[in-house]
């Protein structure tokens, strides 16, 4: 297998998927932490904090998201997902639209030069915290972290 | 009396040679039974079981999933002699080997599973 070849990095024994995933659930759940310190100390530097932590997350996701989908394409000939896999997909998917979506929220705020965040986004970061996990729970039960070896 | 001792003689051959030939059908039934068993590979807790298996040419082995993970069966040569769809728990694949040789395989979604069937 050549170091270079696009799926030496894709498929198994390589697959970077399951390492890149890392990147955005740690960077967001510290995101979602320090924008709820934010809102109950009340500084700007925490809600700074959060908001570049939950910027390079969704910006992590894209690269997770591309490795997972030609992984798919590739290593399992984009057959047709049923069970856990699927499970894992769509939640994939939800957790990057809700990781982008809280991105999102931050950077109007920010680009419309508003003092305060909108209160709403705070049950939506939640709810997503709790999406992410789920998905990287499947993820891990499906990668065998708690398999032998 | 020469005459039932040698009728007693030819009963106890009888049923010795009954008794031979039971024997010898359990033995070919239980080697059957063993043949079978060694064509179908276990997938089970993250491995494959038997992990090497000898089988002689034109057998057809068949893998089955029993466990609660998705697996695949995929072989590591390039083209692929044969490679499953992913199997989830209590799904089958079955493969022919028509050519001697050793082939090693492993499971795409899980590296570190892997095994080989040996081919004679």
């Amino acid at each position: 297998m050549h170091p270079f070849d696009i799926k030496a990095v894709l498929f198994a024994k390589h697959a970077q998927h399951v390492v890149l995933i890392h990147f955005p659930i740690a960077l967001f759940i510290i995101g979602v932490l320090f924008d709820f310190l934010a809102q109950w100390k009340n500084q700007r530097l925490l809600a700074a904090a959060a908001y570049y932590n939950l910027l390079v997350a969704a910006i992590a996701t894209i690269p997770v998201v591309v490795t997972g989908i030609l992984a798919w394409q590739w290593e399992l000939e984009g057959q047709k997902l049923k069970g856990i896999l699927l499970m894992h997909l769509v939640m994939g998917c939800l957790s990057t639209v809700l990781i982008c979506g809280v991105w999102f929220i931050h950077a109007r705020t920010r680009r419309k030069q508003q003092e305060v965040l909108s209160g709403y986004r705070l049950p939506i970061e939640a709810v997503a915290v709790v999406i992410v996990a789920l998905t990287g729970h499947l993820g891990g039960f499906l990668s065998g972290v708690n398999g032998p070896g | 009396m020469r005459r039932s001792v040698f009728t007693a003689g030819l009963r106890a051959a009888f049923l010795l040679g009954l008794g031979a030939l039971g024997a010898g059908q359990t033995g070919f039934v239980a080697s059957a039974q063993q043949k079978l068993e060694t064509t179908e590979v276990k997938i089970d807790n993250f491995t494959f079981g038997p992990a090497a298996l000898t089988v002689p040419v034109g057998t057809t082995v068949t893998w089955i999933n029993k466990d609660d993970i998705p697996h695949t069966v995929v072989s590591t040569d390039d083209p692929k002699t044969f490679k499953s769809r992913v199997l989830d728990t209590d799904e089958k694949f079955s493969f022919t080997f028509s050519k001697p040789g050793t082939f090693p395989y492993f499971c795409s979604i899980h590296p570190k599973m892997t095994g080989k069937v040996i081919v004679q």
